[in-house]
Protein backbone atom coordinates (compact mmCIF):
# COMPACT_ATOMS: atom_id res chain seq x y z
CA UNK A 1 0.00 0.00 0.00
CA UNK A 2 2.86 2.38 0.76
CA UNK A 3 3.80 4.58 -2.15
CA UNK A 4 4.94 8.08 -2.98
CA UNK A 5 1.52 8.43 -4.61
CA UNK A 6 -0.26 7.75 -1.31
CA UNK A 7 2.13 9.84 0.81
CA UNK A 8 1.88 12.83 -1.53
CA UNK A 9 -1.92 12.75 -1.38
CA UNK A 10 -1.99 12.43 2.41
CA UNK A 11 0.67 15.14 2.69
CA UNK A 12 -1.24 17.54 0.47
CA UNK A 13 -4.29 17.45 2.74
CA UNK A 14 -2.19 17.53 5.92
CA UNK A 15 -0.25 20.51 4.59
CA UNK A 16 -3.51 22.36 3.89
CA UNK A 17 -4.82 21.55 7.41
CA UNK A 18 -1.59 22.73 9.05
CA UNK A 19 -1.66 25.85 6.87
CA UNK A 20 -5.21 26.66 8.05
CA UNK A 21 -4.13 25.98 11.65
CA UNK A 22 -1.16 28.33 11.32
CA UNK A 23 -3.12 31.21 9.78
CA UNK A 24 -6.08 30.91 12.18
CA UNK A 25 -3.57 30.54 15.01
CA UNK A 26 -1.99 33.86 14.05
CA UNK A 27 -5.48 35.43 13.91
CA UNK A 28 -6.11 34.14 17.41
CA UNK A 29 -2.75 35.47 18.58
CA UNK A 30 -3.85 38.83 17.19
CA UNK A 31 -6.78 38.73 19.62
CA UNK A 32 -4.23 38.51 22.43
CA UNK A 33 -1.89 41.26 21.23
CA UNK A 34 -3.14 43.47 18.40
CA UNK A 35 -1.02 46.29 17.02
CA UNK A 36 -2.14 49.60 18.47
CA UNK A 37 -2.60 51.14 15.02
CA UNK A 38 -4.83 48.26 13.85
CA UNK A 39 -7.25 47.32 16.64
CA UNK A 40 -9.38 44.18 16.40
CA UNK A 41 -12.36 44.88 14.10
CA UNK A 42 -15.90 44.40 15.45
CA UNK A 43 -17.15 42.81 12.25
CA UNK A 44 -17.92 40.32 10.99
CA UNK A 45 -19.65 39.36 14.22
CA UNK A 46 -18.86 35.69 13.50
CA UNK A 47 -15.21 36.30 12.59
CA UNK A 48 -13.51 34.68 15.56
CA UNK A 49 -16.24 32.05 15.80
CA UNK A 50 -15.31 30.87 12.30
CA UNK A 51 -11.53 31.22 12.56
CA UNK A 52 -11.13 29.55 15.93
CA UNK A 53 -13.72 26.89 15.16
CA UNK A 54 -11.65 26.09 12.06
CA UNK A 55 -8.44 26.12 14.08
CA UNK A 56 -9.64 23.51 16.55
CA UNK A 57 -11.55 21.42 13.98
CA UNK A 58 -8.61 21.24 11.53
CA UNK A 59 -6.17 20.66 14.38
CA UNK A 60 -8.28 17.76 15.67
CA UNK A 61 -8.65 16.29 12.16
CA UNK A 62 -4.90 16.55 11.63
CA UNK A 63 -4.15 14.17 14.52
CA UNK A 64 -5.38 10.99 12.79
CA UNK A 65 -4.18 12.24 9.41
CA UNK A 66 -0.68 12.91 10.75
CA UNK A 67 -0.51 9.36 12.13
CA UNK A 68 -1.49 7.85 8.75
CA UNK A 69 0.96 10.13 6.92
CA UNK A 70 3.79 9.03 9.22
CA UNK A 71 2.74 5.39 8.80
CA UNK A 72 3.03 5.80 5.04
CA UNK A 73 6.74 6.71 5.28
CA UNK A 74 7.69 4.61 8.30
CA UNK A 75 10.11 2.30 6.33
CA UNK A 76 12.18 5.40 5.48
CA UNK A 77 13.28 5.46 9.11
CA UNK A 78 15.31 2.30 8.50
CA UNK A 79 17.06 3.34 5.31
CA UNK A 80 20.66 2.20 5.22
CA UNK A 81 23.10 3.89 5.44
CA UNK A 82 21.32 6.37 7.74
CA UNK A 83 22.84 9.26 5.84
CA UNK A 84 24.46 9.26 2.42
CA UNK A 85 25.95 12.73 2.73
CA UNK A 86 26.07 15.75 5.01
CA UNK A 87 23.16 17.20 3.05
CA UNK A 88 21.15 14.03 3.57
CA UNK A 89 21.98 13.98 7.29
CA UNK A 90 20.72 17.57 7.57
CA UNK A 91 17.54 16.65 5.73
CA UNK A 92 16.88 13.77 8.12
CA UNK A 93 17.51 16.04 11.09
CA UNK A 94 14.97 18.51 9.71
CA UNK A 95 12.45 15.68 9.32
CA UNK A 96 13.05 14.73 12.96
CA UNK A 97 12.27 18.33 13.97
CA UNK A 98 9.17 18.28 11.75
CA UNK A 99 7.81 15.01 13.16
CA UNK A 100 8.57 15.84 16.81
CA UNK A 101 7.12 19.36 16.63
CA UNK A 102 4.05 18.17 14.69
CA UNK A 103 3.26 15.40 17.20
CA UNK A 104 3.78 17.63 20.24
CA UNK A 105 1.90 20.54 18.65
CA UNK A 106 -1.27 18.62 17.74
CA UNK A 107 -1.42 16.58 20.93
CA UNK A 108 -0.76 19.47 23.35
CA UNK A 109 -3.28 21.55 21.39
CA UNK A 110 -5.85 18.79 21.81
CA UNK A 111 -5.05 18.40 25.52
CA UNK A 112 -5.53 22.15 25.96
CA UNK A 113 -9.04 21.83 24.51
CA UNK A 114 -9.61 19.09 27.10
CA UNK A 115 -8.46 21.50 29.86
CA UNK A 116 -5.59 19.14 30.57
CA UNK A 117 -2.11 20.53 31.19
CA UNK A 118 0.29 17.75 32.21
CA UNK A 119 3.33 19.98 31.49
CA UNK A 120 5.12 22.84 33.27
CA UNK A 121 5.28 25.37 30.41
CA UNK A 122 2.93 28.20 29.47
CA UNK A 123 0.68 26.67 26.80
CA UNK A 124 -0.16 29.79 24.79
CA UNK A 125 3.39 31.00 24.10
CA UNK A 126 4.91 27.55 23.54
CA UNK A 127 2.04 26.61 21.19
CA UNK A 128 2.78 29.76 19.18
CA UNK A 129 6.57 29.37 19.04
CA UNK A 130 6.27 25.68 18.20
CA UNK A 131 3.84 26.70 15.45
CA UNK A 132 6.63 28.71 13.78
CA UNK A 133 9.00 25.75 14.07
CA UNK A 134 6.37 23.40 12.64
CA UNK A 135 5.27 25.53 9.69
CA UNK A 136 8.93 26.36 8.90
CA UNK A 137 9.96 22.71 8.87
CA UNK A 138 6.95 21.92 6.65
CA UNK A 139 8.07 24.57 4.13
CA UNK A 140 11.60 23.15 4.21
CA UNK A 141 10.25 19.60 3.83
CA UNK A 142 8.13 20.62 0.83
CA UNK A 143 11.15 22.35 -0.74
CA UNK A 144 13.32 19.24 -0.28
CA UNK A 145 10.65 16.79 -1.45
CA UNK A 146 9.17 18.86 -4.29
CA UNK A 147 10.24 16.43 -7.08
CA UNK A 148 8.71 13.48 -5.17
CA UNK A 149 5.56 15.48 -4.40
CA UNK A 150 5.23 16.39 -8.06
CA UNK A 151 5.71 12.77 -9.11
CA UNK A 152 3.32 11.52 -6.43
CA UNK A 153 0.52 13.91 -7.30
CA UNK A 154 0.87 13.49 -11.06
CA UNK A 155 0.81 9.67 -11.02
CA UNK A 156 -2.41 7.69 -10.80
CA UNK A 157 -3.02 6.07 -7.42
CA UNK A 158 -2.77 2.53 -8.81
CA UNK A 159 0.30 3.15 -11.01
CA UNK A 160 2.67 4.94 -8.66
CA UNK A 161 5.86 3.28 -7.53
CA UNK A 162 6.00 1.24 -4.39
CA UNK A 163 7.93 2.98 -1.64
CA UNK A 164 11.26 1.21 -1.26
CA UNK A 165 14.44 2.05 0.51
CA UNK A 166 15.71 3.41 -2.83
CA UNK A 167 14.25 6.77 -3.91
CA UNK A 168 12.02 6.25 -6.95
CA UNK A 169 14.25 8.41 -9.14
CA UNK A 170 17.22 6.08 -8.53
CA UNK A 171 15.27 2.84 -8.67
CA UNK A 172 15.56 1.14 -12.09
CA UNK A 173 12.56 -1.08 -11.28
CA UNK A 174 10.27 1.85 -10.59
CA UNK A 175 7.34 1.98 -13.00
CA UNK A 176 8.21 5.50 -13.99
CA UNK A 177 11.73 4.44 -14.92
CA UNK A 178 10.93 1.02 -16.36
CA UNK A 179 8.07 2.29 -18.53
CA UNK A 180 4.35 1.68 -17.99
CA UNK A 181 3.82 -1.67 -16.27
CA UNK A 182 0.57 -3.38 -15.42
CA UNK A 183 -0.14 -2.81 -11.73
CA UNK A 184 0.57 -5.92 -9.63
CA UNK A 185 -2.53 -7.79 -8.39
CA UNK A 186 -3.87 -6.57 -5.09
CA UNK A 187 -3.74 -9.15 -2.30
CA UNK A 188 -5.49 -6.96 0.26
CA UNK A 189 -6.58 -3.37 0.80
CA UNK A 190 -5.76 -1.23 -2.22
CA UNK A 191 -4.17 2.19 -2.04
CA UNK A 192 -7.48 3.76 -2.93
CA UNK A 193 -9.06 1.66 -0.20
CA UNK A 194 -6.50 2.97 2.27
CA UNK A 195 -7.18 6.59 1.30
CA UNK A 196 -10.94 5.98 1.50
CA UNK A 197 -10.74 4.35 4.95
CA UNK A 198 -8.53 7.20 6.19
CA UNK A 199 -10.95 9.78 4.85
CA UNK A 200 -13.91 7.95 6.38
CA UNK A 201 -12.24 7.66 9.80
CA UNK A 202 -11.33 11.35 9.84
CA UNK A 203 -14.81 12.19 8.54
CA UNK A 204 -16.35 10.40 11.52
CA UNK A 205 -14.07 12.36 13.88
CA UNK A 206 -14.97 15.70 12.29
CA UNK A 207 -18.73 15.11 12.02
CA UNK A 208 -19.00 13.89 15.62
CA UNK A 209 -16.87 16.69 17.10
CA UNK A 210 -17.63 19.99 15.32
CA UNK A 211 -21.12 20.14 16.82
CA UNK A 212 -19.55 22.17 19.63
CA UNK A 213 -19.36 25.14 17.28
CA UNK A 214 -21.49 24.14 14.25
CA UNK A 215 -24.89 23.93 15.89
CA UNK A 216 -26.74 21.86 13.24
CA UNK A 217 -24.28 19.01 13.98
CA UNK A 218 -24.68 19.24 17.77
CA UNK A 219 -27.05 16.21 17.92
CA UNK A 220 -24.37 14.05 16.25
CA UNK A 221 -21.71 15.19 18.72
CA UNK A 222 -20.72 11.79 20.12
CA UNK A 223 -17.13 13.02 20.35
CA UNK A 224 -17.93 16.70 20.98
CA UNK A 225 -15.95 17.99 23.93
CA UNK A 226 -18.42 20.76 24.74
CA UNK A 227 -22.17 20.65 24.44
CA UNK A 228 -23.20 24.32 24.35
CA UNK A 229 -26.89 23.52 24.95
CA UNK A 230 -26.10 21.90 28.28
CA UNK A 231 -24.42 25.06 29.61
CA UNK A 232 -26.20 27.14 32.25
CA UNK A 233 -28.61 29.60 30.56
CA UNK A 234 -27.82 27.88 27.25
CA UNK A 235 -24.16 28.88 27.12
CA UNK A 236 -21.11 27.04 28.51
CA UNK A 237 -18.82 28.69 31.04
CA UNK A 238 -15.05 28.55 30.67
CA UNK A 239 -14.03 29.86 34.06
CA UNK A 240 -16.45 29.46 36.93
CA UNK A 241 -16.86 31.98 39.76
CA UNK A 242 -15.35 29.40 42.09
CA UNK A 243 -12.29 28.96 39.84
CA UNK A 244 -11.91 32.77 39.65
CA UNK A 245 -12.34 32.99 43.46
CA UNK A 246 -15.08 35.62 43.28
CA UNK A 247 -16.24 36.27 46.86
CA UNK A 248 -20.03 36.20 47.12
CA UNK A 249 -20.10 39.38 49.24
CA UNK A 250 -18.34 41.39 46.51
CA UNK A 251 -21.30 41.04 44.16
CA UNK A 252 -23.95 41.77 46.82
CA UNK A 253 -25.97 44.91 47.49
CA UNK A 254 -22.85 47.01 48.07
CA UNK A 255 -21.53 46.38 44.55
CA UNK A 256 -20.98 49.50 42.42
CA UNK A 257 -19.42 50.02 39.02
CA UNK A 258 -16.76 52.72 39.15
CA UNK A 259 -16.10 54.53 35.87
CA UNK A 260 -12.69 56.22 35.83
CA UNK A 261 -11.91 58.92 33.25
CA UNK A 262 -11.95 62.70 32.68
CA UNK A 263 -15.36 62.79 34.43
CA UNK A 264 -15.41 59.87 36.87
CA UNK A 265 -18.66 58.54 38.36
CA UNK A 266 -20.20 55.42 39.88
CA UNK A 267 -23.25 53.35 39.02
CA UNK A 268 -25.19 51.21 41.49
CA UNK A 269 -26.86 47.94 40.59
CA UNK A 270 -30.21 49.75 40.49
CA UNK A 271 -28.82 52.43 38.10
CA UNK A 272 -27.48 49.76 35.82
CA UNK A 273 -30.66 47.69 35.76
CA UNK A 274 -32.66 50.82 34.90
CA UNK A 275 -30.28 51.56 32.01
CA UNK A 276 -29.97 48.00 30.65
CA UNK A 277 -32.33 48.36 27.70
CA UNK A 278 -30.12 47.54 24.77
CA UNK A 279 -30.28 44.11 23.11
CA UNK A 280 -27.75 42.42 20.82
CA UNK A 281 -27.28 38.94 19.42
CA UNK A 282 -23.58 38.03 19.67
CA UNK A 283 -21.94 34.61 19.73
CA UNK A 284 -19.47 33.88 22.48
CA UNK A 285 -16.46 32.20 20.87
CA UNK A 286 -13.96 30.34 22.97
CA UNK A 287 -10.31 29.95 22.08
CA UNK A 288 -10.93 26.24 22.79
CA UNK A 289 -13.05 25.96 19.68
CA UNK A 290 -16.61 25.96 20.96
CA UNK A 291 -19.04 28.78 20.38
CA UNK A 292 -22.65 29.59 21.18
CA UNK A 293 -24.91 32.35 19.96
CA UNK A 294 -26.86 34.20 22.66
CA UNK A 295 -29.23 37.11 23.10
CA UNK A 296 -27.62 39.69 25.39
CA UNK A 297 -29.20 42.70 27.14
CA UNK A 298 -27.35 45.53 28.84
CA UNK A 299 -25.85 48.98 28.48
CA UNK A 300 -23.88 50.17 25.51
CA UNK A 301 -20.22 50.50 26.54
CA UNK A 302 -20.01 53.66 24.40
CA UNK A 303 -22.78 55.38 26.45
CA UNK A 304 -20.88 54.66 29.69
CA UNK A 305 -17.59 55.85 28.16
CA UNK A 306 -19.10 59.05 26.73
CA UNK A 307 -20.61 59.99 30.08
CA UNK A 308 -17.12 59.69 31.63
CA UNK A 309 -15.78 62.19 29.09
CA UNK A 310 -14.49 59.65 26.56
CA UNK A 311 -15.51 58.91 22.98
CA UNK A 312 -15.59 56.11 20.39
CA UNK A 313 -11.83 56.66 19.96
CA UNK A 314 -11.08 56.05 23.65
CA UNK A 315 -8.96 53.14 24.84
CA UNK A 316 -11.04 51.41 27.53
CA UNK A 317 -9.85 48.95 30.16
CA UNK A 318 -12.53 46.81 31.80
CA UNK A 319 -11.50 45.39 35.18
CA UNK A 320 -12.91 42.31 36.93
CA UNK A 321 -13.35 41.55 40.61
CA UNK A 322 -11.02 38.65 39.92
CA UNK A 323 -7.79 39.23 41.85
CA UNK A 324 -5.42 36.91 39.97
CA UNK A 325 -5.14 35.49 36.49
CA UNK A 326 -4.26 36.63 32.99
CA UNK A 327 -7.81 37.63 32.18
CA UNK A 328 -8.75 39.77 35.18
CA UNK A 329 -8.94 42.78 32.84
CA UNK A 330 -9.00 43.43 29.11
CA UNK A 331 -8.65 46.31 26.67
CA UNK A 332 -11.45 47.46 24.37
CA UNK A 333 -10.37 49.80 21.61
CA UNK A 334 -11.16 50.78 18.04
CA UNK A 335 -14.43 49.62 16.48
CA UNK A 336 -15.23 47.32 19.44
CA UNK A 337 -15.78 50.32 21.78
CA UNK A 338 -18.89 51.27 19.80
CA UNK A 339 -20.07 47.67 19.35
CA UNK A 340 -19.58 46.29 22.87
CA UNK A 341 -22.26 45.75 25.48
CA UNK A 342 -22.02 45.72 29.27
CA UNK A 343 -24.42 42.84 29.73
CA UNK A 344 -26.78 42.15 32.62
CA UNK A 345 -28.97 39.54 30.89
CA UNK A 346 -28.36 36.47 28.75
CA UNK A 347 -31.11 34.73 26.75
CA UNK A 348 -33.76 36.72 28.69
CA UNK A 349 -32.45 35.77 32.15
CA UNK A 350 -30.36 37.67 34.66
CA UNK A 351 -26.71 36.59 34.25
CA UNK A 352 -25.87 33.91 36.80
CA UNK A 353 -22.70 34.13 38.86
CA UNK A 354 -20.69 31.80 36.60
CA UNK A 355 -21.62 33.94 33.58
CA UNK A 356 -20.30 37.09 35.29
CA UNK A 357 -23.09 38.50 37.50
CA UNK A 358 -23.67 41.36 38.06
CA UNK A 359 -22.09 42.77 34.89
CA UNK A 360 -19.88 41.48 32.09
CA UNK A 361 -18.46 42.65 28.79
CA UNK A 362 -19.64 41.09 25.52
CA UNK A 363 -18.39 42.23 22.12
CA UNK A 364 -18.55 40.80 18.60
CA UNK A 365 -15.56 39.07 16.94
CA UNK A 366 -13.80 38.87 20.31
CA UNK A 367 -12.16 35.84 21.92
CA UNK A 368 -14.30 34.57 24.82
CA UNK A 369 -11.61 35.09 27.46
CA UNK A 370 -11.53 38.82 26.73
CA UNK A 371 -15.25 39.23 27.42
CA UNK A 372 -14.35 40.08 31.01
CA UNK A 373 -16.80 38.96 33.74
CA UNK A 374 -17.67 40.30 37.23
CA UNK A 375 -16.84 43.89 36.23
CA UNK A 376 -16.01 46.38 38.97
CA UNK A 377 -14.27 49.22 37.13
CA UNK A 378 -14.16 50.83 33.69
CA UNK A 379 -11.07 52.92 32.91
CA UNK A 380 -11.38 55.41 30.05
CA UNK A 381 -8.22 56.94 28.55
CA UNK B 1 11.63 23.86 -10.01
CA UNK B 2 14.71 25.30 -8.22
CA UNK B 3 13.10 28.70 -8.51
CA UNK B 4 10.38 27.57 -6.13
CA UNK B 5 12.43 25.24 -3.93
CA UNK B 6 15.11 27.69 -2.88
CA UNK B 7 12.85 30.47 -1.52
CA UNK B 8 10.58 27.87 0.10
CA UNK B 9 13.54 26.25 1.82
CA UNK B 10 15.02 29.56 2.98
CA UNK B 11 11.66 30.76 4.32
CA UNK B 12 11.28 27.43 6.12
CA UNK B 13 14.72 27.57 7.74
CA UNK B 14 14.17 31.18 8.84
CA UNK B 15 10.79 30.33 10.41
CA UNK B 16 12.28 27.32 12.24
CA UNK B 17 15.16 29.47 13.55
CA UNK B 18 12.74 32.22 14.61
CA UNK B 19 10.57 29.73 16.50
CA UNK B 20 13.57 28.09 18.18
CA UNK B 21 15.01 31.51 19.09
CA UNK B 22 11.70 32.55 20.70
CA UNK B 23 11.48 29.24 22.58
CA UNK B 24 15.05 29.49 23.87
CA UNK B 25 14.75 33.13 24.91
CA UNK B 26 11.16 33.24 26.24
CA UNK B 27 10.71 29.91 28.01
CA UNK B 28 12.44 29.40 31.38
CA UNK B 29 15.05 26.67 31.54
CA UNK B 30 13.09 24.04 33.49
CA UNK B 31 9.99 24.00 31.27
CA UNK B 32 12.31 24.16 28.25
CA UNK B 33 14.09 20.97 29.30
CA UNK B 34 10.74 19.23 29.84
CA UNK B 35 9.58 20.44 26.41
CA UNK B 36 12.73 18.96 24.86
CA UNK B 37 11.96 15.68 26.63
CA UNK B 38 8.40 15.77 25.23
CA UNK B 39 9.73 16.32 21.69
CA UNK B 40 12.18 13.42 21.95
CA UNK B 41 9.57 11.34 23.78
CA UNK B 42 7.05 11.90 20.96
CA UNK B 43 9.54 10.47 18.44
CA UNK B 44 10.39 7.52 20.70
CA UNK B 45 6.74 6.68 21.48
CA UNK B 46 5.63 7.04 17.86
CA UNK B 47 8.56 5.37 16.09
CA UNK B 48 9.52 2.91 18.81
CA UNK B 49 6.18 1.76 20.22
CA UNK B 50 3.10 2.83 18.23
CA UNK B 51 4.37 2.15 14.71
CA UNK B 52 5.86 -1.31 15.49
CA UNK B 53 2.52 -2.32 17.03
CA UNK B 54 0.68 -1.21 13.86
CA UNK B 55 3.19 -3.08 11.68
CA UNK B 56 2.88 -6.20 13.84
CA UNK B 57 -0.93 -6.14 13.66
CA UNK B 58 -0.76 -5.73 9.87
CA UNK B 59 1.67 -8.60 9.61
CA UNK B 60 -0.47 -10.87 11.79
CA UNK B 61 -3.61 -10.09 9.79
CA UNK B 62 -1.81 -10.82 6.53
CA UNK B 63 -0.86 -14.26 7.81
CA UNK B 64 -4.21 -15.25 9.25
CA UNK B 65 -6.95 -13.61 7.20
CA UNK B 66 -7.57 -14.50 3.51
CA UNK B 67 -7.23 -11.57 1.04
CA UNK B 68 -10.92 -10.89 0.35
CA UNK B 69 -11.84 -10.60 4.04
CA UNK B 70 -8.53 -8.91 4.85
CA UNK B 71 -9.37 -5.97 2.62
CA UNK B 72 -12.46 -5.18 4.69
CA UNK B 73 -10.82 -5.90 8.02
CA UNK B 74 -7.94 -3.55 7.23
CA UNK B 75 -10.32 -0.77 6.18
CA UNK B 76 -12.41 -1.20 9.33
CA UNK B 77 -9.32 -1.27 11.56
CA UNK B 78 -7.96 1.93 10.01
CA UNK B 79 -11.26 3.77 10.63
CA UNK B 80 -11.57 2.34 14.13
CA UNK B 81 -8.00 3.28 15.07
CA UNK B 82 -8.38 6.87 13.88
CA UNK B 83 -11.58 7.39 15.85
CA UNK B 84 -10.13 5.67 18.94
CA UNK B 85 -7.03 7.89 19.01
CA UNK B 86 -9.27 10.95 19.42
CA UNK B 87 -11.66 9.30 21.89
CA UNK B 88 -9.11 7.92 24.36
CA UNK B 89 -8.00 11.28 25.84
CA UNK B 90 -11.70 12.24 26.17
CA UNK B 91 -12.46 9.02 28.05
CA UNK B 92 -9.53 9.75 30.34
CA UNK B 93 -10.69 13.34 30.98
CA UNK B 94 -14.48 12.87 31.12
CA UNK B 95 -16.12 14.34 34.20
CA UNK B 96 -12.93 16.13 35.30
CA UNK B 97 -14.33 19.68 35.14
CA UNK B 98 -17.09 21.64 36.93
CA UNK B 99 -20.51 20.96 35.43
CA UNK B 100 -21.30 24.55 34.42
CA UNK B 101 -18.39 24.49 31.98
CA UNK B 102 -20.48 22.00 30.01
CA UNK B 103 -17.27 20.24 29.01
CA UNK B 104 -16.60 16.47 28.83
CA UNK B 105 -20.04 15.61 30.21
CA UNK B 106 -20.64 12.64 27.93
CA UNK B 107 -19.94 8.95 28.42
CA UNK B 108 -17.21 8.83 25.78
CA UNK B 109 -16.47 5.15 26.38
CA UNK B 110 -20.06 4.31 25.49
CA UNK B 111 -20.02 6.69 22.52
CA UNK B 112 -16.79 5.16 21.22
CA UNK B 113 -18.28 1.66 21.53
CA UNK B 114 -21.30 2.87 19.55
CA UNK B 115 -19.10 4.32 16.77
CA UNK B 116 -16.91 1.21 16.62
CA UNK B 117 -20.05 -0.96 16.49
CA UNK B 118 -21.34 1.17 13.62
CA UNK B 119 -18.04 0.83 11.73
CA UNK B 120 -18.06 -2.94 12.32
CA UNK B 121 -21.69 -3.29 11.21
CA UNK B 122 -21.20 -1.27 8.00
CA UNK B 123 -18.01 -3.17 7.17
CA UNK B 124 -19.72 -6.53 7.71
CA UNK B 125 -22.58 -5.38 5.49
CA UNK B 126 -20.17 -4.31 2.73
CA UNK B 127 -18.31 -7.62 3.07
CA UNK B 128 -21.55 -9.61 2.90
CA UNK B 129 -22.56 -7.76 -0.28
CA UNK B 130 -19.13 -8.53 -1.75
CA UNK B 131 -19.41 -12.24 -0.94
CA UNK B 132 -22.95 -12.42 -2.35
CA UNK B 133 -21.84 -10.69 -5.55
CA UNK B 134 -18.84 -12.99 -5.94
CA UNK B 135 -21.20 -15.97 -5.68
CA UNK B 136 -23.48 -14.33 -8.22
CA UNK B 137 -20.72 -14.12 -10.82
CA UNK B 138 -19.47 -17.59 -9.99
CA UNK B 139 -20.20 -18.77 -13.57
CA UNK B 140 -17.66 -16.31 -14.95
CA UNK B 141 -14.40 -16.98 -13.12
CA UNK B 142 -12.58 -14.28 -15.10
CA UNK B 143 -14.79 -11.63 -13.44
CA UNK B 144 -13.74 -12.68 -9.99
CA UNK B 145 -11.66 -10.14 -8.12
CA UNK B 146 -8.19 -11.40 -7.47
CA UNK B 147 -8.01 -13.26 -10.78
CA UNK B 148 -4.54 -12.91 -12.25
CA UNK B 149 -3.78 -9.49 -13.73
CA UNK B 150 -7.34 -8.28 -13.39
CA UNK B 151 -7.40 -4.88 -11.71
CA UNK B 152 -9.75 -4.95 -8.78
CA UNK B 153 -12.75 -2.63 -9.00
CA UNK B 154 -11.38 -0.89 -5.90
CA UNK B 155 -8.72 0.14 -8.30
CA UNK B 156 -5.39 -0.35 -6.68
CA UNK B 157 -2.19 -2.21 -6.74
CA UNK B 158 -0.44 -3.14 -3.60
CA UNK B 159 2.53 -4.99 -2.37
CA UNK B 160 3.08 -3.58 1.08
Amino acid sequence: MRSTVVTARLGRVLGILFGICFVTGLLSHYQYSPWSWLPQPASPVWGYRLSQGLHVATGTASIPLLLVKLWSVYPNLFRWPPARSVKHALERASVAILVASALVQVFTGFFNVLNWYPWPWDFVSVHRFLGYVLIGSILLHVAVKLPDIKYGLQSKVADGDVLTEIPWSENPQAHSNAGPLPPPPTPALSRRGLLTATGAGIGVVVVTSVGQTLRPLEPLGLLAIRQPKKGPQGVPVNRTAAQAKIPGAAVGATWVLRVVGPAPYSLTLADIEAMAMHEERFPINCVEGWSAGAQWRGLRLLDVVTRAGGSADSRVRVVSLERKGTFKSSIVEGPQVSAALLATHINGERLNLDHGYPLRLIAPNRAGVFNTKWLTRIEVT
Amino acid sequence: MMRLRLPLGIAGVLLVLFGLFRLLTQVPIFPLVILALWLVGALVIHDGILSPIVVAVGWAIARVVPPRARRYLQGALIMAALVTVIAIPMIYRQGSQPKSKSILLQNYGGNLTLLLGLIAALTLLAYAVRVARDHGVGDHPDQRPGAANTPHPDGGSSTA
